[in-house]
């Protein structure tokens, strides 16, 4: 691990700004021959300038930088098929750590809350047992309410993978595919009903859009019959093979007995739920 | 260790032995000095700098035999000079050969086809596999903003892990930069 200090040392020696000009071609001759020389000899400035040399890759696809400096990125890191193909994987991560924090919330910083706290406390010292009795009550609730919103992020990352469009092209052979029908809920058509096995480890739903509108993505809901929210995945999108609808998978160990209703509402451009329609399956060991 | 095949046995023995006494070390520094190499021809804008990275070292294997009993201070900067040359070299010749002014060159894209895409989002979700929680959720948090207000949020994720911002971004550089190692050698198997 890089200590402090010797960051410190490096900010003087090598400041960001100047990497930044030297990586972009900026500087004179006598600085790019300081650099490259801390480059291929010392650990901590060749690890600097990498770390620098990834921010502007970044920026570069943030589309942050100025015209001047994108044209000198482009000529220094978008020439040959390897320098493409590094930008699409680092775009390609990038991308990920966008779709996967779309539907994972992060946890709100507390240290300002316990600031205050403390602040408070020192002024009114008559409310420490009190307040320290409610925090540990509210650490203890808080340590539950962690450890279901751990579980949660961890099913909604395992919904994300299951739903990639890479792997919606495989088709893995514990799946178990069901065809549903819209309406099914209010319908006299029978519902599919899906026995439950060991052989089973994902469920895919598939869904046929009947609605005439069609949306740029798509968002499932499942939840029991007159229980809460199971699961919900946003950013589905229809596939147009046979037939227009959406396929959605799921982990099948999130299925208990019982009937199920499926949402599937199309959310238009401006992210807001248009249309919705509904389906149903049963599930029976 | 694979040696380079233009550069003799003895030659590329030699070039270890010069860069550290102890061979392990010596082929952990030889494999570095490649890369990094190749990163100075790419920031001198060379078209091809993993072929200029085996012209440098050809060079330099054609010459330590008889440099290396008198030669002061750190091999690498002697790699590092010969590589200058090199630029300079190709820039003349460049120069002498065509001029540039004047010719619309295509502005290279990083357009791809479904194929490309699906090849690098299935070796980037098998690498993320490989990754552990821990490292995912550090990047998945890193990259959670972007333009202005990913600063802010990256001194907030700094001192949410109790670290230094610059340990943070080194940290991520790190994980970072092995998953797209991974990615690649994903692909390389995918297209062999």
């Amino acid at each position: 691990m890089v200590a402090c200090g010797e960051w410190i040392v490096k900010e003087e020696i090598l400041p960001d700004a100047l990497l930044r000009e030297f990586l972009l071609g900026k500087v004179g001759d006598e600085e790019r021959v300081r650099i490259e020389s801390l480059f291929l000899t010392d650990p901590e400035a060749r690890e600097k300038i990498l770390v620098i040399e990834q921010e502007l890759t970044e920026d570069y696809l943030e589309d942050s930088l100025s015209a001047e400096d994108r044209e000198k990125f482009l000529s220094r890191y978008g020439q040959t098929a390897a320098q493409l193909q590094q930008l699409r994987i680092t775009r390609a991560i990038k991308d990920w750590a966008v779709r996967e924090n779309a539907s994972v919330q992060t946890v709100p910083n507390k240290l300002s809350i316990w600031s205050r706290l403390r602040a408070r406390l020192r002024l009114k010292p008559a409310l420490v047992i009190p307040i320290a009795v409610t925090a540990m009550i509210a650490i203890v609730v808080a340590g539950i309410w962690l450890n279901s919103r751990m579980k949660r992020a961890a099913l909604e990352q395992e919904l994300a993978q299951l739903n990639s469009p890479a792997s919606l092209h495989e088709i893995p052979q514990q799946m178990v595919s069901l065809h549903l029908s819209p309406g099914a809920v209010r319908s006299t058509e029978p519902i599919i009903v899906l026995k439950r096995s060991a052989a089973s480890a994902i469920v895919e739903l598939n869904l046929p859009w009947i609605q005439k509108d069609r949306y740029p993505t798509y968002e499932a809901e499942i939840r029991p019959v007159g229980g809460a929210k199971l699961l919900t995945m946003p950013n589905l999108q229809a596939e147009n093979d046979a037939r227009y609808g959406i396929r959605f998978r799921f982990p099948a160990r999130v299925l208990t007995r019982g009937q199920y209703q499926v949402r599937l509402s199309g959310i238009d451009a401006d992210g807001g739920a248009a249309t919705t329609e509904e389906y149903a399956f049963i599930v029976e060991d | 260790m694979a040696r380079d095949s233009e550069i003799p046995p003895e030659s590329f023995e030699e070039i270890l032995a010069w860069l550290n006494a102890d061979r392990d070390v010596a082929a952990a520094m030889y494999v570095q000095l490649r890369h990094d190499l190749a990163k100075m021809f790419t920031w001198g804008r060379c078209a091809d700098p993993e072929g200029m990275t085996d012209e440098t070292l050809d060079r330099v294997a054609k010459k330590v035999h008889g440099l290396r009993p008198t030669y002061q201070g750190d091999p690498r900067l002697y790699f590092r000079a010969v590589a200058n040359n090199l630029i300079k070299e190709n820039n003349k010749k460049i120069k002498s050969q065509l001029s540039l002014e004047g010719i619309d060159l295509p502005v290279p894209t990083l357009t791809e086809t479904e194929d490309d895409t699906a090849d690098i989002e299935e070796c980037l979700q098998q690498c993320l596999q490989k990754l552990g929680t821990d490292k995912r959720e550090l990047i998945l948090g890193y990259y959670a903003k972007e333009k202005q207000a990913k600063i802010d949020h990256r001194n907030e994720l700094a001192q949410r892990f109790g670290i230094t911002l610059e340990t943070l971004r080194v940290r991520v550089f790190r994980i970072r930069e092995s998953l797209a190692e991974c990615i690649e050698r994903c692909l390389k198997r995918k297209r062999q």
